[in-house]
């Protein structure tokens, strides 16, 4: 099997994995599990399109990645710190719990 | 190849289990794991620098705080069952299973892969990533920065009464 395409499945899979967390969990750490690994599944294409694409001089795939990893990192600690306020102010992580915006 | 082969189903099963697994710390743990077995990719692709930062950053970073998260947000009733929850999972998997048939579709007709392993010299990755790319690099400083203060001010306590 061609390896590009095993990579392109397995982080196809994997977005899908993260999406179906996100859409299905109620507890908020744990949609953020999901976007970690959507992110995660987007890195896997720019590694396997770095190695098995065309030749690229300039390593666009591995520096994208670093950026990528730099900015994940940030949005989980902003996400985690904001989830533990809306935790020390309702004593709850449960998304289905948190309406008070609800018309 | 080989390793490619091995290591894919473990990713996946480690991801599956981080979606399916109704105890949240059970998920954040195979959510790392998935994460570690991710850099082993990496490091089986060639992208050395790529693999242990990835160690470093999710595996040592991300998935501890997200760990520790769940352990100060404890409640006593923890379990979390998507399985026993069709209510969520059918218009769950209704939005992603389209996703996923477009992007294996799209997957599926990539070209032949090129055979020639490029190289990842460390020096010119630095060359490249400080002259090329240094507006993007002060940038996601400044954006780290904001970061760590938005966290701090987010995490701080406030007393009951404070606006």
């Amino acid at each position: 099997m061609n390896p590009l395409a095993l990579l392109l499945t397995l982080s196809s899979v994997m977005f899908a994995l993260g999406l179906l967390a996100v859409l299905t969990r109620r507890n908020a750490i744990l949609i953020l599990v999901g976007i970690e690994l959507m992110l995660n599944a987007a890195n896997i294409n720019f590694i396997a399109f770095w190695r098995y694409g065309p030749p690229d001089l300039e390593m666009a795939g591995p520096i994208f990645v670093l950026f990528s990893i730099a900015i994940a990192a940030a949005e989980a600690a902003v996400g985690l710190a904001i989830i533990l306020m809306v935790f020390r102010l309702r004593r709850t992580t449960d998304l289905n719990q948190l309406d008070s915006l609800h018309g | 190849m080989a390793s490619l082969l091995i290591l894919s189903p473990l990713v996946l099963l480690a991801a599956l289990g981080a979606v399916w697994m109704a105890r949240p710390v059970h998920a954040a743990l195979l959510l790392a794991l998935a994460l570690a077995l991710n850099a082993v990719l990496y490091l089986a692709m060639g992208a050395d620098f790529i693999g242990l930062v990835q160690f470093a950053v999710y595996v040592g970073a991300v998935a501890v705080l997200i760990v520790f998260s769940l352990l100060i947000t404890r409640q006593s009733d923890e379990t979390e069952e998507i399985a026993r929850r069709p209510k969520a999972l059918v218009p769950g998997l209704l939005c992603t299973l389209p996703v996923l048939a477009v992007l294996l579709i799209t997957a599926s007709k990539v070209p032949a892969a090129s055979d020639e392993a490029p190289a990842l010299p460390l020096k010119k990755l630095g060359e490249i990533l400080f002259t090329t790319h240094a507006p993007a690099v002060l940038a996601v400083a400044v954006l780290l920065t904001a970061v760590l203060i938005g966290a701090a001010l987010f995490a701080r306590e406030t007393k009951p009464n404070d606006p």
